[in-house]
């Protein structure tokens, strides 16, 4: 069994820091040390025993300092965008040529917030105690990005049993709009293990609208913990498509902190051999007449894992919420398992709220629906596992991204499928 | 075309189709009427190779033994079985299932795929026949469909795939006059000398818009009469205990 500590005087390797910062990160290390990656034992962890996870697939896990050769970037030819380059969680370029540059500020992202609360969550403290990378992408008040923005995560073929720390920060401003492709691009052939702390700050009538898209398959182990604050009147819109990654674990905050926000979260993953994901999250409505929604697809074959932990609070004084959420799984094989833990929350007394999870195996009259028209077994799954995620996509308004996005999905879908 | 003997089938361990024999010839129409419960559907489905069913006897199609044949593969060879009740598969767009259902049974006979524009203009022209909105195609496969806008859909498939045997599985229930006609007319507009159809039917009705050259009455697993339409007629008047 891997013991993965990591010795206090690793921090100076970082960087100098104020006494505050070093102490702030010392403590937070000092929590890790104790625990080390979180297991079985911890709730919250119940399903996915990341412990056991890193033991099993990691001989080593080393900080990485010396820093990596660019690569070359595919940028994407499909649609004209903006971008910025992150290369293993450091900021590297960008460029907004689409846009007016003073309403923007992007700059390397320096944590000044120590305040943070004896917080025991290891992997939170893991990236408090060691991160050393990120970004912080401002958008000002009243502007709305005129094409999206794809920020590019690349990460690079030497890394090689790392792990990486970066915490990225991203706050739209008063009535301000932004749309977003999170595009991550991996050349890494050996197991890394990538740690992100995220957090959003939407203000009063922003609005994100995100999509998250692995490339290609990868040997990458992603944990990202993500704190979204909402306030009144912004929306927050989040599709997810983490198919193609050994490990994943989003897990995610959500604080509805003004009347009449939203935010919708959507996410479609195939798992095959060997991988393991999950999505956890924590809605917390805390205003009147807020609204949330949650749908969580997956297909899994083989001896994968997926899991859904999903929480709704509902705060007393949040009467007129509306909340959704939505599990809905498709096991192909005897070996592959689907996990799922709804849970609501409720102190008001005017509610809507309202969640369901299925799990099974592939709608047998539909594979006869469609071999009866000459579709082979596998031709019909294939079909079938498609719409059944496509559904997610389809639910992207702009046709130039949802093509993109479909065309990427299905050819990871043909390449799962070749395997077999 | 097609030659049943003494076909027996069961499921779960009931039987349902005790020793059932019937030959069918190109460009025969052949109706089989029989109260709920007689072993109709389960035909249809022992023709199609559906799973889950024992199955004994013999059962020929162009002199081969189906038996082996699998579910897609008889598909290819020119079986169609329109539903009874069509399944709603949500996320698989009509159009793209058709094309590719369509050039999985052009392979498999030999031919060359279709293109995207020919395929266009097939599918433009059996949907105007049918009195389709093209509309339709552009959904997803049978979902939300109105019942009417099911079987026209397996109409629609039938035409655009040109198979040599087609089985209607009680493909009048649910419609109402106007669509029963547009159906009836699909049908009949296809019937030619190589083609051969097997009506499955609870009522004479669907009777008076396809004209069957010969009938069948179905109970309790067997055929119990053969006769040409006069006897669907005949049914109509005295219902299924009239029979025996």
């Amino acid at each position: 069994m891997l013991n993965f500590k990591i010795d206090t005087n690793k921090i100076d390797k970082i960087g100098k820091f104020t006494k505050e910062e070093k102490d702030f990160r010392i403590k937070n290390l000092n929590y890790f040390n104790d625990i080390g990656f979180p297991n079985k034992r911890n709730e919250d962890w119940k399903f996915s025993d990341l412990k056991e996870i890193v033991s099993k697939n990691f001989n080593k896990l080393n900080l990485k300092f010396e820093k990596s050769e660019k690569p070359k970037i595919d940028f994407i030819k499909d649609f004209e965008h903006n971008y910025i380059v992150i290369i293993n969680g450091e900021l590297v370029s960008s460029d907004f040529k689409y846009e007016e540059k003073n309403k923007i500020e992007l700059q390397t992202f320096i944590n000044d917030d120590y305040s943070d609360k004896n917080e025991k969550n290891p992997m939170i403290n893991l990236n408090h105690a060691l991160s050393d990378k990120g970004y912080f992408l401002e958008v000002k008040e009243n502007y709305k990005f005129k094409k999206i923005l794809v920020i590019y995560y690349l990460f690079t073929g030497d890394l090689d049993e790392n792990i990486l720390n970066s915490k990225n920060k991203i706050k739209i401003g008063k009535n301000s709009e932004l749309h977003c492709l999170e595009f991550v691009v991996n050349d890494s052939k050996r197991n890394f293990f990538n740690n992100v702390y995220e957090d959003i700050i939407l203000d009063d009538s922003a609005i994100l609208k995100n999509i998250c898209l692995q490339n290609s398959k990868s040997l990458g182990y992603f944990h990202k913990y993500s704190k979204n604050k909402l306030s009144s009147q912004s929306n927050l819109t989040s599709f997810i498509f983490p198919t193609g990654l050994k490990f994943y674990k989003l897990d995610l905050e959500i604080n509805l902190e003004g009347e009449r926000s939203e935010c919708n979260l959507q996410s479609a993953s195939f798992l095959n051999n060997n991988e393991h994901q999950e999505v956890k999250t924590r809605v917390n409505h805390l205003f009147p007449n807020c609204k949330s929604y949650q749908k969580v697809k997956n297909v899994l074959t083989a001896d994968s894992k997926g899991v859904y932990q999903g929480k709704i609070f509902v705060k007393d004084v949040a009467q007129k919420t509306d909340a959704y959420q939505l599990s809905k799984a498709i096991l192909l094989s005897d070996g592959s398992e689907f996990d799922s833990k709804p849970e609501l929350e409720i102190y008001a007394d005017d509610v809507k709220c309202s969640h369901g999870s299925t799990s099974g195996s592939l709608d047998k009259d539909s594979v006869y629906y469609l071999m009866t028209r000459g579709l082979s077994k596998k031709e019909s799954t294939k079909l079938l596992v498609n719409g059944f995620l496509n559904e997610v996509a389809d639910s992207i308004k702009s046709e130039s991204i949802k093509n993109f996005i479909k065309i990427k999905l299905d050819n990871q879908l043909l390449d799962e499928y070749k395997k077999h | 075309m097609l030659e049943i003997k003494n076909l027996n089938a069961s499921i779960n361990n009931k039987e349902i189709l005790k020793g059932l024999n019937i030959s069918i010839k190109p460009g025969e129409l052949h109706a089989i009427m029989g109260p709920n419960g007689s072993g109709k559907s389960t035909l249809a489905n022992v023709l199609s190779g559906k799973e889950g069913y024992k199955i004994s006897g013999e059962l020929n199609f162009l002199g081969k033994n189906l038996n082996e044949i699998p579910i897609d593969e008889r598909a290819q060879k020119g079986i169609f079985l329109a539903f009874q009740y069509p399944t709603e598969i949500p996320g698989v767009n009509t159009s793209n299932f058709l094309r590719t259902s369509l050039n999985k049974v052009r392979k498999a006979q030999g031919k060359k795929e279709i293109d995207a524009l020919s395929f266009i203009k097939l599918v433009k022209e059996k949907t105007n026949e049918l009195g389709m909105d093209e509309k339709m195609l552009s959904r997803q496969l049978n979902v939300g469909f109105s019942g009417g806008e099911k079987k026209k859909n397996e109409i629609l498939q039938m035409k655009i795939l040109d198979p040599n045997l087609i089985i209607l599985d009680e493909t009048d229930s649910g419609l109402d006059i106007d669509a029963l006609k547009i159906v009836a007319d699909g049908v009949n507009s296809s019937r030619d000398s190589k083609k051969s159809f097997l009506v499955i039917t609870h009522y004479q009705r669907l009777l008076n818009f396809i004209k069957p050259d010969f009938v069948h009455v179905l109970a309790n697993g067997k055929i119990v009469k053969s006769g040409t339409k006069e006897l669907a007629m005949q049914l109509e008047k005295t219902g299924y205990k009239g029979i025996n």
